[in-house]
């Protein structure tokens, strides 16, 4: 499209100004994202020396092993309460739900959402950790990060279940394929890379949460203990938050190592997710 | 497919309540940052010497130390601050004095951040409600005659804590004790409801006064003495406050060790007592136990008695009161009949 | 020879043409169930969220009744006086009054604020992305952008906290009372940098993304004879832009518009860390500190932890129920203009 506005209209030195200030527009914008990456990365990289990966965090300062196992245990049982959930939603709206029920499933998932982290975050705190008696607990933050990815997953299982070829269903129930066999043989193979696009997008969301964990995840400065109850999480978010307003040098630098970190794991999975997209059976997607 | 999956399930549920039972024993002690500092400390010597505990330190405000206490989430609530009647009335716990610690005013005034400018209880009550806005106001000239020409037109901008925090209290109580005007309007608590200033700004955590103070010029923030060294090293002045005989003095080992001799004899047994605004001359005026939010029914026999353990310790001349711990943040021992007293109440941890 | 072969065939079709009634029924009621329950979870969270928040707040809701949304001033009582204040039956302490007025115009104005300077910005930025950009560069534009959106809000908080707040504070602040105090709302005290202006300008980073790749698509959706016929007629490109495509597709824009404004109204940590907690006050000027809802449930919670009569954490709740009113509402309507607005099938949601 580019091209359509050069040479064919008249360049009125409006047109060229309001098309220049878009531009600086854009260059701004991503200037100020490299200023950030770079603020981090720059700080943050050189302090992450390799016995960061094996100490855990001590008062002001340490390593960083808890943090990152607990963010791990966090979002590996969250995915999997998601995966498990979303992926039902999913195949229920594409598969069995009649169309008003498809509607509000949709309608509802798009609105989970948008949904503060906070309320997650305080209504968690409220049932599980003080009513239910759960305690800053492995399985609390765990529940709060899956709700914040569980629309992610819904939204790209129920695209991507939707975008199966009906000719390949249809060839397939003729051949004498039960529902259920159509569902795991055809469907699931040809949706796949799109739900794992969504899996990995996901996975960014909840690794990069702060607020819901600090009422349900708690802090520890211990690795997970691998008790779903009354057990107190670590997680890379709360050093980055916590540990850049200590007054003490050796805290800043765990703090801008937590950083770098997360951020080059959202910049893998983000890069995993664009792959698979590329990737995606037929380029059904306006992609350039 | 079917088997593979029921065969991971079963592990994770095996790993899961598995890991439990083989779990060590973990406390978990949160609260003052004022107490922070030394809790790392305390906890860094005693694990070497006890690794089969392991204890989670975190310096999150009084009030977060005291709500987790109360609600079994922490087994040590850190506070700055004693229990209210009104809680201790909800559910009754053991405020438990660990040291004695003291907190000292800062200040950002350019050209003045080496020196020690006279600040006094109703000129500072007056400067956080907004009564006086600039540093070179008469009432504060009046008590610091030789640097009258000194002190620049600067806006004030007092800092206060945003979250629940036992500094908040020792403070608040420090101006209601000196000014009647602020007892009847504000009062004090780990949270009060700040009188509207423009200016004013929350910041969290002893480290966070710190921080905003340093990047804000004119600013004045109530922080613990636990961080006067950071306060140095940022370029921050400190005040020498007023006391009850009208005596201007700074928080040194001297004037904190006064205040706690005049008043120590009069702590309860349930050790509940402010120890602001102490009478004599050379008396500091904001000094204060720092307590253990402790519930006496812990319900897990293990972790109440490694809790003891620990508390114990902590109270040890040669352990926690030791002055390699208490000089590096310049806090007091207790004296030895406060000792007693709060090893009486460790035993009632059961 | 071919008597065998015939007899095995017709048993093998036999048994192929129809498969026991019980297997082929109980597989697909077995998906059916548990996929359904699947949706009915999803479907119920948001309800039991809402449900459950405005239960426990309740004693809140009565207590606080309409000054909740009228008075500025939150005050969880005396806690170490002794007495008690009763409204609509249920008590305090002594001098308890929670008012949110504070946060919830501050939530509003970043937000709105935020926007203000955000929507030009991300049109900008989505037309030139789809314009401007050479095509040999645009999917790596399109990739840095959507980086952009993925960042933690925790690390964007991090750089405000240590290079956007000093800044402010000690270099824009200053120099804007100074030579632009004439203008209301940019006079005063240049303050610490922690403020609106540094949480606007946080959450406009948050949001430009989210924005700008909702708005890009929308464009590219859109199709190319608009602009063809607008540029026809004699318009310049920018015209043909603003005057003919745009327009076209403002439904999808001002449903995006609507989405980041729902975002920027309950981000928590980044405008946490550099707000300036205010209470009691409303900002003076741009550089005042302020404070939103989400930020201060955070601040304020562990202090209501420890009112005695527990009515400082139910206001919080309550806090909590309006922040998820407005912001579901806010979404609703986005979600129902963006089901209206034409999308090609495939496009990000």
């Amino acid at each position: 499209m580019a091209e359509m506005t050069r040479g064919v209209a008249p360049k009125t030195y409006a047109s060229r100004a309001w098309w220049a200030l878009s531009v600086a527009c854009l260059v701004a914008v991503i200037g100020i994202l490299f200023a950030i990456f770079a603020f981090v990365l720059a700080r943050g990289v050189p302090a992450l020396r390799p016995e960061l990966f094996f100490t855990p965090t001590h008062g002001i300062a340490g390593g960083l092993s808890n943090a990152i196992v607990g963010t791990f245990y966090l979002v590996a049982i969250g995915l999997f309460m998601v995966i498990v959930v979303g992926l039902g939603t999913a195949i229920w709206t594409v598969e069995f739900a009649p169309p008003t029920g498809q509607k509000v499933i949709r309608f509802m998932v798009d609105v989970l959402a948008g949904i503060p982290s906070i309320v997650v975050g305080y209504f968690l705190y409220v049932a599980l950790v003080e009513t239910a008696g759960w305690g800053f607990s492995l399985i609390a933050g765990s529940l709060a990060l899956a709700i914040f990815m569980l629309p992610y997953v819904v939204r790209a299982a129920d695209v991507a279940l939707t975008n199966v070829p009906t000719a390949l269903k249809e060839g397939a129930f003729a051949l004498g394929a039960r529902p259920a066999m159509v569902i795991s043989s055809i469907n699931f193979p040809y949706a796949l890379p799109g739900i794992l696009t969504g899996v990995l997008v996901a996975t960014g969301i909840g690794l990069g949460e702060t607020a819901p964990l600090i009422y349900t995840a708690g802090w520890s400065n211990y690795l997970p203990q691998l008790a779903l109850t009354h057990s107190p999480v670590g997680y890379l978010t709360y050093v980055v938050w916590t540990y850049i307003s200590q007054p003490f040098e050796e805290s800043h630098q765990l703090a801008y190592a937590a950083a770098a970190l997360l951020m080059i794991f959202v910049f893998l999975t983000n890069l995993l997710a664009r792959s698979f997209v590329e990737y995606k059976l037929g380029g059904n997607r306006q992609r350039n | 497919m079917r088997k593979t999956l029921a065969l991971v399930l079963a592990a994770l549920l095996l790993v899961f309540v598995g890991g439990r039972a083989l779990a060590a024993t973990d406390l978990l002690e949160t609260g003052s940052t004022l107490l922070y500092p030394l809790m790392n400390l305390w906890v860094a010597a005693y694990q070497q010497a006890h690794g089969d505990v392991q204890i989670t330190t975190q310096g999150t405000g009084s009030g977060t130390g005291i709500s987790q206490a109360i609600s079994g989430v922490a087994q040590i609530g850190a506070s700055d601050a004693y229990m209210a009647d009104a809680q201790m009335k909800n559910t009754p716990m053991l405020n438990i004095p660990l040291a004695i610690s003291a907190q000292q005013i800062n200040y950002n005034v350019p050209g003045l951040n080496n020196v020690h400018l006279n600040l006094s209880g109703p000129v500072l009550a007056a400067i956080y409600s907004g009564q006086i806005q600039y540093w070179d106001d008469a009432k504060i000239k009046d008590i610091n005659k030789q640097y009258g020409s000194k002190l620049p037109h600067q806006q004030i901008v007092p800092i206060h804590r945003a979250d629940g925090s036992g500094d908040t209290f020792i403070f608040t109580q420090y101006l209601s004790k000196s000014t009647p005007s602020w007892a009847g309007g504000p009062g004090y608590g780990t949270t009060i409801s700040w009188p509207s200033v423009g200016t004013a700004v929350g910041a969290t955590g002893n480290p966070g006064m710190v921080q905003t103070c340093q990047n804000t010029v004119g600013s004045i923030a109530y922080i613990g003495v636990s961080f006067l060294n950071q306060t140095d090293k940022a370029g921050l002045g400190y005040a020498a406050l007023e006391n009850q005989a009208g005596k201007f003095v700074l928080p040194t080992a001297t004037t904190i060790a006064a205040a706690a001799r005049a008043l120590d004899a009069k702590t309860p047994g349930d050790e509940r007592i402010s120890l602001i605004f102490a009478p004599g001359e050379d008396s500091y005026p904001i000094i204060n136990y720092e307590y253990a939010i402790v519930n006496p029914k812990q319900g897990d026999a293990a972790k109440a008695a490694e809790l003891k353990k620990f508390l114990d310790w902590s109270l040890e001349s040669s352990g926690g009161q030791s002055e390699k711990f208490l000089g590096a943040v310049h806090f007091l021992p207790l004296p030895a009949s406060i000792v007693a007293k709060s090893k009486a109440q460790i035993e009632k941890i059961q | 020879m071919a008597a065998i072969n015939l007899s095995v065939r017709d048993a093998a079709a036999k048994k192929a043409a129809s498969p026991p009634i019980l297997q082929r029924v109980s597989a697909q009621a077995i998906a059916r169930v548990v996929t359904g329950v699947a949706a009915l979870i999803s479907f119920g969270i948001i309800f039991l969220m809402l449900f459950f928040l405005v239960a426990y707040a309740y004693p809140a809701i009565r207590f606080n009744g309409l000054g909740f949304f009228i008075s500025p001033i939150w005050n969880i009582g005396n806690q170490y006086g002794s007495g008690t204040v009763t409204r609509a039956g249920f008590s305090a302490e002594a001098g308890a009054s929670f008012g949110a007025l504070v946060f919830i115009f501050g939530s509003v104005v970043t937000a709105v604020i935020t926007m203000i300077f955000a929507v030009p910005l991300s049109l900008m930025v989505a037309l030139s992305l789809v314009y401007r950009v050479p095509r040999q560069i645009r999917p790596l534009a399109n990739a840095l952008v959507e980086l952009m959106a993925g960042v933690p809000s925790v690390v964007y908080g991090l750089w405000g906290l240590v290079v956007l707040v000093p800044w402010i504070g000690g270099a824009l602040a200053p120099w804007v009372t100074a030579h632009l105090g004439f203008i209301p709302f940019l006079g005063g005290a240049s303050g610490s940098g922690n403020g609106l202006a540094a949480s606007v300008f946080i959450l406009a980073l948050m949001v430009i993304p989210i924005m700008v790749a909702t708005t890009r698509d929308v464009i590219l959706a859109q199709s190319t004879s608009l602009f063809e016929a607008s540029m026809a007629l004699g318009s310049t490109s920018w015209q043909a832009m603003t005057w003919a495509v745009v327009p076209s597709v403002r439904k999808g824009v001002v449903a995006s518009v609507l989405l980041a404004f729902g975002r920027a109204l309950g981000e928590t940590i980044a405008v946490l860390m550099v707000c300036g907690a205010a209470i009691n006050s409303f900002p003076q000027n741009f550089f005042s500190p302020v404070n939103t809802i989400a930020a201060v449930i955070v601040s304020q919670l562990e202090s209501a932890l420890t009112d005695a009569s527990g009515m400082a954490q139910r206001s919080l709740a309550e806090l909590a129920c309006v922040l998820f009113i407005i912001t579901l509402l806010v979404n609703v309507i986005a979600r129902g203009i963006m089901r209206g607005a034409d999308r090609r099938e495939g496009a990000k949601a």
